[in-house]
């Protein structure tokens, strides 16, 4: 599904003062591609990823994630909207540290209420393939960085989301393990021909990406993607 | 580093989260003001008997008293004329009720004015005429000018004096006059006149109450001694006073009781309070420590955090206290005087000592229980700044120990309890030992428990659900301090309830053991308290009258506390069991009729009387002092002095008593008591004071009488679940928003505020279900104590603990309920959450 994000504006206080993070930003991100958001830290990098997956709603403009503008929704249509059509990847992994490997995986399908069978074998599918079936009942406390962050793309892929965000999903790994993930991510999205929009300042994960785009200044812009790789 | 830079990061930090600070400082303050209210119910039923007894014996040194609690006057006049004792004042004081000032239970004081001046300083202001005409020549009596003012009486007003239902009119002399305010309180306890109307009033004839003397040597009281006649004898007034003053003194100690227990919890909850604080602060205590603060400097700031709002807390508290202190004055006063002995004056008395105790109490609460978690943040290490989880680790290495040491402490308890010799101080520390050393069982329990649930199928119930139990186990350093606060403030309830229930059914079981008749024919008289024998014959005769019990009672006067009644039968057709506490080894009857006497377990108490066949007991009787055996000691809830069961001829040859006072009939079977009673009605005199009164009617109103006695039970009940709930709250909030981070993942993964905030209310359903079970076995164990160490020492009953299922079922539903509604705020504040933040949250 295509990403199109229209005229945006974001501010946020900031002790007292406001801090303008996107002023008329607008981009369309396309489908089925790896879409990568660079800048410098602090420019709304994660922002930009809270406004798509209607964390946050922009204070003006809109974006449309297919044929849904998620910005005018309420926040339970826009939370079961993100349930179902959205997967999140984190830097930090944020993996519930009281369930299992298996059920952080399968615990929003579980709140969807989706059949306990399927979403055990849609688990099953992904875990085996992410190499950590074997370690389904252990909690992620027992697991290396890599290894949560491996359930972590389980639990974004698992529900066949159309369109799969990345907080800069190896910026807590080693150079070594953030290339495996990152080529897991890259390659169960291509694979499912999912929109993947990632926000990285790692070279080697942009190098990934089918479209960059920099954020500075309030702004959007697309980058030639060969300059970056 | 100093520590003002420290102290002013904690204040703002306080000042950010105002909510909790200011649970914080009411928690403390409800503590403190339980301990101050108490304290002063305590102190003012002190100060009011002090002001309801110092005008009637001012600064007499002995007084000549009778058995039958009069004397005749006669003996007055032989100590002056044989002996020549001037320094003595005839007396007589008995309780009366005045309609025109509001039916009050006042003092009639009867005295002779030439004979005063040596004892009392009644300031009499006759108005226009002559004192000695007006106390001699009229029907005249004087009343306190306060309270003639304030039910706009002046002299000349008309009264009318109730003795029982016996009633006499006369006239306002003058007014007793007060040197200060003190006084004049004391003076709106009593109704004064002269011997003769007082006696007129009384119908004493040539009896007075009783002879006051100042005697300065011992060689005059033993002269008075020897020449006192059988029946009469010598006592020390303030060995009487304090005879009697005892009485309640086991009454005001369970009030104490109760008051620890609140401070106790409060103790725990602030204590749940500052350790939330502290772990909420473990990053930050990290990072001062990693950038250059001491160990000391930590520590000291937490304290100076702790002590600010305690001292705060304090002064709130004292100042509710005192509101709720003047509150529970009346219910103390209206239960000791119900209990005990009349107090016709009620103060409220507010001491610097008071104020001082609550202040302390708080402070020192406060200190103890922000001690170890000012410790324990002291002790942050600055490497586990990153990982939260380190401590927790640490605590849970802890846990098996915790639950060792808790059951040392648990067994040091009961030994302390089983081996010291009786008293409170012990008992308070015994029952401390018992709730800290179950608290250090919690940790262990509650994992325990949580894998129980899970097992069980719980996990079944959904993610949520597991999710919530598992919640419990992974924050075990937090949720174990909340759930062992909880677990206490629930037994607590347990052990009342359990307390109250059974000494309900104690006294439904004592009730229809002793009061089997259909009816109950008593004298109201307070004079006589005779029935006539032909009405008794004639109620005999009634044909619808199977059986007839006859009993008589008596208050006689008795050293060890003031005033015993005496009781014997004839013919009990009542089913009676009595239950013993050293049970006799022969027939009842035969013992009886041998002289030897049975005794209830507060008459015991009184005269030390040691349960063990064998055991004497002096009692004064119109022969003089003579030894009885006692035959058993039985159990009793009548208060006062106790009472003691004799024969019909015992009663009649020491204490001339051979008259009836109470019947109770036995109807035959199927017949109405109401047309019964209405015939015995109209066998009598107008005049007659009798009551009549249907067995179940009687039962109902002694019902009464105890439930008043634990309505200061209730309301420290209460207190205390104020107490609970505020820290409660306090906790749940500061333990709820540790989960931030993990709601902003929750929700950003598309979960809904509405499940969001299931979760968080699954969470606190089992902290209030599993402190619920876990306090099952504690409050069953305060129970125990209450009902056979404090309640025992305390009011001298003892009764049979009856485990009640429904209350079990109760306190479980309270401390979920509870929980719940502590989750409440919280949840919806969950619901609220603004994802990128708590994604953001370490």
């Amino acid at each position: 599904m295509d990403i199109q994000i229209s005229n945006i504006d974001k501010s946020f206080d900031d002790s007292g003062s406001r801090r303008v993070i996107f002023r008329r930003a607008s981009a369309l991100l396309p489908s089925g591609k790896i879409s990568v958001i660079m800048g410098r830290s602090g420019v709304g990098k994660s922002s930009l990823l809270n406004l798509i997956s209607g964390i946050d709603l922009p204070d003006k403009g809109f974006i449309q994630v297919g044929d849904h503008c998620i910005s005018f929704m309420n926040d339970t249509a826009r939370t079961i909207f993100r349930r179902r059509h959205i997967g999140f990847i984190y830097q930090f992994f944020n993996l519930i540290p009281v369930l299992t490997v298996l059920e952080n995986v399968t615990l929003i399908a579980e709140l969807d209420k989706v059949p306990q069978k399927t979403c055990r074998r849609q688990a099953q599918t992904l875990l085996e393939q992410a190499g950590l079936w074997d370690r389904r009942h252990d909690f992620p406390e027992t697991l290396s960085g890599g290894e949560q962050q491996r359930v972590a793309i389980v639990r974004a892929l698992v529900n066949e989301p159309d369109l799969v965000l990345a907080d800069e999903p190896t910026g807590n790994l080693d150079q070594e393990t953030g290339a495996k993930i990152m080529e897991m991510i890259a390659t169960l999205a291509r694979k499912k021909n999912k929109t993947l929009i990632m926000v990285t300042h790692s070279p080697d994960a942009a190098a990934w990406a089918d479209q960059i785009f920099s954020v500075d200044s309030g702004i959007l812009t697309p980058m030639d993607s060969d300059t970056n790789g | 580093m100093g520590n003002r830079p420290l102290i002013r990061f904690c204040l703002r930090h306080s000042r950010r989260h105002l909510v909790r600070t200011l649970l914080l400082v009411f928690g403390i303050a409800m503590g403190v003001a339980g301990v101050v209210a108490i304290d002063i119910a305590k102190t003012s039923v002190g100060k009011s008997f002090e002001l309801s007894t110092r005008a009637l014996v001012s600064r007499s040194t002995h007084q000549i008293a009778g058995t039958g609690l009069e004397i005749p006057q006669q003996v007055f006049t032989d100590i002056r004329t044989d002996l020549g004792i001037h320094r003595s004042a005839p007396v007589i004081s008995r309780h009366v009720k005045v309609s025109e000032l509001g039916d009050r239970i006042l003092t009639l004081l009867g005295v002779d004015p030439f004979s005063e001046t040596h004892f009392r300083n009644l300031h009499l202001s006759p108005g226009e005429q002559d004192l000695s005409g007006v106390m001699t020549g009229s029907k005249g009596v004087f009343i306190s000018r306060s309270h003639a003012r304030q039910y706009n009486l002046d002299i000349g007003s008309p009264l009318h004096i109730f003795l029982g239902s016996r009633k006499t009119a006369v006239t306002i002399a003058g007014f007793l006059d007060s040197e200060n305010s003190a006084t004049g309180r004391m003076l709106e306890g009593l109704v004064v006149t002269d011997i003769s109307l007082a006696q007129e009033i009384l119908e004493m004839e040539d009896h007075i109450t009783r002879i006051d003397l100042i005697l300065d040597q011992d060689a005059a009281a033993e002269k008075i001694r020897e020449h006192l006649g059988e029946g009469l004898f010598l006592v020390e007034t303030d060995q009487q006073n304090t005879a009697v003053r005892g009485l309640s003194y086991s009454f005001e100690t369970s009030l104490t009781a109760f008051s620890m227990l609140a401070l106790f919890m409060g103790i725990f909850l602030i204590y749940n309070t500052v350790s939330f604080s502290v772990t909420r602060r473990h990053r930050l205590h990290g990072i001062l420590r990693a950038i250059g603060a001491t160990r000391a400097n930590i520590f000291f700031t937490v304290m100076a955090e702790v002590m600010v709002y305690a001292v705060i807390g304090s002064v709130f508290g004292v100042l509710l206290g005192i509101l709720l202190g003047k509150g529970a004055v009346q219910a103390v006063v209206a239960t000791v005087s119900e209990m005990y002995f009349t107090l016709t004056v009620s103060q409220t008395h507010i001491s610097g000592f008071t104020i001082a105790k609550g202040l302390l109490a708080g402070i020192l609460a406060a200190f103890v229980s922000g001690f170890f978690p000012a410790l324990s943040a002291a002790g942050t290490r600055p490497v586990s700044l990153m990982h939260r989880t380190v401590s927790e680790k640490g605590f849970n290495r802890l846990v098996p120990g915790l639950f060792i040491c808790g059951l040392f402490i648990l067994a040091a308890a009961a030994l302390l309890m089983r081996t010291a010799t009786p008293h409170a101080g012990y008992d308070f520390t015994a029952l401390f030992m018992i709730f800290f050393g179950s608290a250090l069982l919690t940790p262990l329990l509650i994992r325990v428990i949580v894998r129980v649930l899970l097992s069980a199928g719980m996990g079944s119930l959904g993610m949520m659900v597991k999710m919530a139990l598992r919640n419990i186990t992974r924050s075990l350093r937090q949720t174990s301090v909340l759930m062992a606060s909880l677990m206490v403030v629930t037994s607590v309830f347990i052990g009342i309830e359990v307390m109250t229930g059974s000494f309900r059914l104690s006294i439904i079981q004592w009730v229809d053991d002793h009061i089997g008749g259909d009816i109950h024919v008593s004298s109201t008289d307070p004079l006589t308290q005779s029935l006539d024998t032909d009405l008794v014959e004639k109620i005999r005769q009634l044909p619808r009258v199977e059986s007839l019990s006859a009993y008589n009672i008596h208050p006689v006067f008795s050293r060890a506390s003031g005033k015993v009644h005496l009781f014997s039968y004839r013919s009990d057709q009542s089913v009676k069991r009595w239950s013993w506490t050293a049970a006799p080894k022969e027939e009842l009857d035969a013992l009886l009729e041998n002289g030897w006497i049975f005794v209830s377990e507060i008459f015991a108490q009184r005269h030390h009387v040691i349960p063990r066949q064998g055991a004497a007991v002096t009692l004064e009787t119109q022969k003089g002092p003579v030894p009885f055996q006692v035959a058993g000691i039985f159990q009793d809830f009548f208060m006062g002095g106790g009472r003691a069961v004799v024969s019909p001829e015992t009663m009649a040859r020491f204490w001339g008593h051979d008259d009836i006072t109470s019947l109770q009939l036995f109807l035959a079977s199927d017949t109405p008591a109401e047309p019964v009673m209405e015939t015995i009605r109209q066998m009598l005199d107008p005049e007659d004071m009798i009551e009549i009164r249907s067995g179940n009617a009687i039962k109902q109103s002694i019902l009464a009488v105890f439930d008043n006695t634990f309505i200061i039970t209730s309301a420290l009940q209460a207190l205390t679940a104020i107490v609970a709930l505020t820290g409660i709250l306090n906790a749940v909030m500061a333990l709820l928003l540790e989960r931030t981070r993990e709601i902003g993942i929750l929700r950003a993964c598309g979960t809904l505020t509405g499940q969001v905030k299931q979760l968080l209310l699954h969470e606190c359903f089992f902290y209030g279900l599993i402190s619920g079970i876990m306090a099952i076995p504690l409050g069953t164990a305060l129970s125990w104590v209450l009902i056979h160490i404090i309640n025992q020492r305390s009011f001298g009953w003892t009764y049979e603990m009856v485990l009640i299922p429904g209350v079990f079922f109760q306190a479980i539903a309270l401390s979920s309920a509870a929980a719940l509604a502590a989750g409440i705020f919280p949840a919806l504040a969950a619901g609220r959450t603004h994802i990128p933040t708590a994604l953001h949250m370490e």
